[in-house]
């Protein structure tokens, strides 16, 4: 199947706030990925051992589906859909 | 006490009393105060992998935490499929790893490999400790988080200078489980009242939970007939009347049946897996759905949920079955139509009943279904065996039960039935396997030897890897591509070479024998059963079809046709 280009997608825009720990933001990334999103952008603060992370993600798949997922990590502590969605660039 | 001493105070401060393991350089301070340690068995496989199975089998059999330890670099990696396992599986486990020398990480240094790095696909969550101090509290909160909520596997990767050095911070208060709050099921009752065909619909979410008394309860009281995932198999217990068995790609038409034209399907601790459903839109077509889970991400994951009740299985199922035990469901013209359904198109005959005649899987499943003990632990490997096993065995309870449900591991039935005995010695255990399943861990016959374990170990020979040559068949204009087994070795003198005893078995009437020497024999056994090559597991779901599509054996639909007119 051809893969829908980047362009095509629903775009969202995420907040993560999750424990300054080893692989914290590959673990975020990872589940990014596995879950059917890339990263169109991203933004990362530490404050007081804590990580805010905000990412704009494109993807087809229920941005509902990732965000549980991503809740489901230990070390994360929230997850906030901003504004839902941001646009949505379908043709 | 150092850092290794301090993993072992951990484990008789959980009575985690048994471990499976391997040692190489960077485990070896945990290997060294193993000495010194009387109270935590330590069983050595032949493979790290076998480790991390024969730790998940533990778990599945006894409900309890398994433990597996391996040294750096190719030991973690070799614990990789096992931990994948388990994480598919959603098993409670603990794994633990050494690592090269805080100093050399990053240095490419002798068996170094990123284990945390690599972990990050395949656990609940993982750890790399840098400071001695980090123990106790990572310890304790990786061993509640392995079993907590939707349990699964939590590595911990230790550096070998860590393991040596003194602990100096105190262990913290466990974490202890939280507690689900109550969920209100009064909505549920509602729409469980007002449905006319009303279907039970559950999986290994059911034992994960501890809720297989539960379950029964409330299966018995509602008589909502049942249906079960692969992992679910066991839930309503052997002799429950309403249990249709299993649904799903190689379930029975009535299962696949009852799920079609129900209105309601009430799922416990189920996750909807692609195996289960067939065709997600195709599934269910005219049921509402309640989902009642322990884990918020599988609810409205794949398929929205009318009802979503997300807590503690127990206290769900326990206020469903108050509800109902004084005003029961009014649905018999239902059940009375899934029984037929089963009674006509469930798993309940085998084929071949000539004595002379070659053996067939089903024939020696059911066979073997009507001889063992109740109670007797059956541990699976994955191909056509497996969904013999799930067709025409009749399970009393999940935890006897151990299959490889989501990864689908080749080689898991061996190792996981070494866990399984390890939870109780004189347990009835048997590994049900292929031939190429049987030569992914075949190692591990020296484990067996090693602890003489009394498992039964019986081998379903067909030559060949039989589901894959089933879908080249089926799917692939039967062109056979590397399938073929018939150079195996003599699997009666392999079983020999280890000291284990065996016997091969062809004919149809050397089934009941052979069955009753290995369970007879006190001590491992192994039993060769020759079946023909070309058998296939019927019914079947192309991938990607409608459950409603499912696929008859030729000459069974022949006879039925036959049976109709």
């Amino acid at each position: 199947m051809k893969p829908q280009s980047p362009s095509s997608m629903p775009s969202y825009t995420l907040n993560c706030r999750m424990a300054h720990e080893a692989a914290a933001l590959e673990r975020l990334c990872q589940v990014v990925r596995i879950r059917g999103f890339r990263i169109a952008r991203m933004s990362m603060e530490s404050v007081d051992g804590e990580l805010d992370i905000a990412l704009t993600l494109e993807g087809a798949r229920p941005i509902g589906m990732l965000q549980s997922q991503l809740e489901k990590l230990h070390t994360v502590a929230e997850v906030v859909l901003d504004g839902g969605v941001l646009q949505s660039r379908s043709a | 006490m150092n850092g290794a001493q301090h993993i072992l105070e951990a484990f008789h401060r959980h009575s985690i009393n048994t471990v499976f393991g391997y040692p190489g350089g960077c485990i070896m301070p945990l290997y060294d105060a193993l000495v010194d340690d009387v109270g935590v068995e330590h069983v050595l496989c032949r493979h790290e992998q076998a480790c991390a199975l024969a730790a998940d089998g533990y778990a599945r059999a006894s409900g309890k935490l398994g433990v597996c330890i391996a040294t750096s670099g190719p030991g973690a990696t070799n614990l990789i499929t096992g931990v994948a396992n388990a994480h598919r599986d959603s098993i409670p486990m603990l794994v633990i790893t050494g690592q090269v020398p805080a100093g050399l990480i990053g240095t490419d240094a002798f068996q170094e490999t990123d284990v945390l790095g690599m972990s990050l696909g395949i656990v609940k969550h993982s750890y790399l400790i840098d400071n001695a101090d980090e123990i106790p509290a990572i310890l304790e909160e990786a061993i509640e988080l392995a079993q907590s909520g939707r349990p699964g596997p939590v590595w911990i990767d230790i550096p070998k200078d860590i393991l040596l050095t003194d602990v100096k911070a105190d262990t913290p208060p466990s974490p202890g489980h939280q507690t689900p709050g109550a969920v209100d099921i009064s909505e549920a009752m509602d729409m469980l009242r007002s449905a006319r065909k009303p279907l039970l619909y559950s999986g290994g979410g059911v034992s994960l939970a501890h809720a297989e008394d539960a379950f029964r309860e409330f299966a018995r009281t509602s008589g909502l007939p049942a249906v079960a995932t692969l992992k679910g198999l066991g839930n309503a217990g052997k002799h429950n009347p309403t249990d249709m068995g299993m649904l799903g790609m190689h379930g029975s038409r009535a299962a696949n049946r009852a799920v079609d034209e129900c209105d309601l399907l009430l799922v416990i601790g189920a996750r909807l897996d692609d195996r289960a459903t067939g065709r997600l839109d195709g599934f269910a077509p005219n049921a509402r759905m309640i989902h009642v889970d322990a884990d918020a991400a599988e609810i409205n994951k794949l398929r929205p949920a009318d009802i979503a009740l997300r807590g503690d299985l127990n206290s769900i199922l326990a206020a469903f079955t108050a509800e109902l035990a004084d005003a029961p469901l009014d649905i018999s013209n239902w059940q009375t139509q899934c029984r037929t359904w089963h009674t006509t198109s469930g798993f309940h005959a085998a084929d071949n009943e000539e004595p002379l005649s070659p053996i067939t899987g089903p024939a020696f499943i059911r066979q073997l279904s009507g001889i063992a003990p109740d109670d007797t632990v059956i541990a699976c490997d994955v191909g056509q065996h497996q969904m013999w096993v799930a067709q025409y065995y009749r399970f009393d309870s999940p935890r006897h039960h151990l299959t490889s449900g989501g990864l689908g591991t080749m080689g898991f039935g061996l190792p996981a039935a070494i866990g399984a005995q390890f939870t109780d010695r004189s347990a009835t255990v048997i590994n049900v396997t292929g031939d190429g399943s049987f030569m992914m861990n075949a190692q591990e016959l020296a484990t067996i030897r090693r602890y003489n374990l009394p498992i039964k170990l019986i081998v379903l020979d067909n030559q060949c890897l039989g589901m894959v040559r089933q879908q080249q068949e089926l799917f692939y204009d039967n062109r056979e591509s590397q399938i073929n087994l018939d150079d195996n070795p003599d699997f009666v003198a392999m079983a020999r070479a280890f000291d284990i005893p065996a016997l091969r078995i062809e004919r149809t009437d050397q089934i009941r024998r052979g069955i009753e020497t290995i369970l007879a024999y006190n001590g491992p056994m192994l039993l060769h059963v020759a079946i023909a090559r070309e058998e296939n597991v019927w019914p079947i779901v192309k991938p990607g079809a409608s459950n409603r599509d499912m696929i008859d054996e030729p000459r069974r639909t022949t006879a039925k046709k036959e049976q109709v007119a």
